[in-house]
């Protein structure tokens, strides 16, 4: 990946927020996973991923449980997670980011709130 | 040499009657001879300072008035473009939201006529409504002609006491069986009404149902009014999406019957 290019991964299961991903986040690489547990397996096959754009409410594995796997893996753990959800009370907040995201936006969003968050947790050092 | 009067020399001559030229004395004309060329050379000096003088002052004075001249022209430059910078943020800033919008209605219709899957369009609809416009509470009605009213072909997080529970509703609220009837999009009307918006599901021209809206997420900063654009999408194509998904499946099913019977019967 370059400078500008990021590899993000995006675990969502409505297909039209996959669709706006997708337009929102060109120029960058967006692997589409549509659960938690599919993002799990997924993320073996993309090690270089360097974002997670996460929704919270999802079939087969919740977005929170896949955050807390993880956030317990010592490969994956430093990998920066933004929680984008529908979900926007002051004690869902505070819950995402106690269990380790870096930033929690509520849905429906502007493009420039994810890419403003993306820029400042992609940016080297 | 505006206007500034130049020190000049003049040489007076002595009047006719006094004109000694003929002086018996020659040390008082070759004097007098002295004098005069003294004073050609004082009167020459004075000419050389004079343009010197003159050549020098107005100039410096008008690089003055030419520099203050540029300044001032500078500074009305700096003015304008500080101007057209405001106004490009301002025109910057509306052309993304513009973007942004554009980019939304591009993927509600993308997604409302990918699929010819009549469970898919109801699951966009539900997308639309909820990612979309922030809605948390909605209902989707589509007329229904044998039995009346209208089938709830599709309803999130709708309280159960409320008149759009259930698979069935037979009017009663206000500004929804306004919208049924006439076909124009409401919202937040001031007649009774427990829904925030009704919109109309038109196929072609015929009504054929309504999203009604009855409850937005609590965090949804904007008000619905500045949806207006992806309302009237929704009111142009979820129902011609529902309902061509609704007949494509209708008939695939039709065929698949058909096909059974024909290989039955060829015994295949």
């Amino acid at each position: 990946m370059t400078a500008l290019k990021k590899k993000i991964l995006v675990v969502e299961d409505s297909k039209l927020v996959h669709k706006m991903y997708e337009l929102m986040l060109r120029p960058h690489e967006i692997v589409h996973c549509y659960d938690g547990h599919e993002a799990l397996q997924n993320l073996g096959d993309h090690p270089d991923t360097e974002l997670i754009l996460l929704d919270l409410n999802m079939p087969r594995m919740s977005g929170l449980e896949f955050l807390s796997h993880i956030k317990a893996d010592p490969v994956f753990s430093q990998i920066p997670v933004v929680i984008v959800s529908t979900e926007g009370k002051e004690e869902d907040t505070q819950r995402g980011l106690e269990a380790g995201a870096a930033a929690y936006i509520t849905k429906p969003f502007q493009r420039e709130d994810i890419v403003e968050v993306i820029t400042r947790l992609t940016r080297n050092p | 040499m505006t206007g500034r009067r130049s020190p000049t020399v003049v040489l007076t001559k002595p009047p006719a009657g006094n004109d000694r030229s003929d002086a018996s004395t020659p040390k008082v004309a070759a004097a007098l001879g002295q004098l005069r060329s003294l004073l050609a050379e004082a009167q020459q000096l004075a000419e050389v300072v004079q343009t010197v003088v003159g050549s020098r002052r107005p100039p410096a004075a008008a690089v003055v008035r030419a520099d203050a001249a540029r300044i001032e022209e500078l500074e009305h430059m700096l003015e304008a473009t500080l101007k057209d910078q405001q106004e490009l943020t301002t025109q910057l800033v509306d052309a993304e939201n513009l973007a942004g919008k554009l980019m939304s209605l591009y993927v509600a219709t993308y997604q409302l006529h990918v699929s010819l899957d009549p469970g898919e369009v109801q699951t966009a609809i539900a997308e639309i409504a909820k990612d979309l416009l922030g809605a948390s509470s909605f209902v989707l009605l589509i007329k229904d002609d044998v039995e009346g009213g209208c089938e709830v072909a599709l309803s999130q997080s709708v309280d159960e006491r409320s008149r759009f529970a259930g698979g069935h509703y037979q009017g009663g609220d206000d500004m929804v069986d306004a919208t049924l009837a006439d076909g124009i999009l409401r919202l937040e009307a001031e007649i009774s009404t427990e829904a925030l918006a009704a919109v109309p599901l038109r196929v072609e021209e015929a009504i054929v149902g309504a999203l009604v809206i009855l409850r937005m997420l609590d965090h949804k900063a904007t008000p619905l009014s500045e949806d207006r654009d992806i309302l009237d999408l929704l009111a142009a194509h979820a129902a011609s999406a529902l309902f061509a998904a609704r007949v494509y499946s209708k008939t695939d099913r039709k065929l698949r019957t058909l096909q059974s019977l024909v290989n039955l019967i060829r015994g295949t």
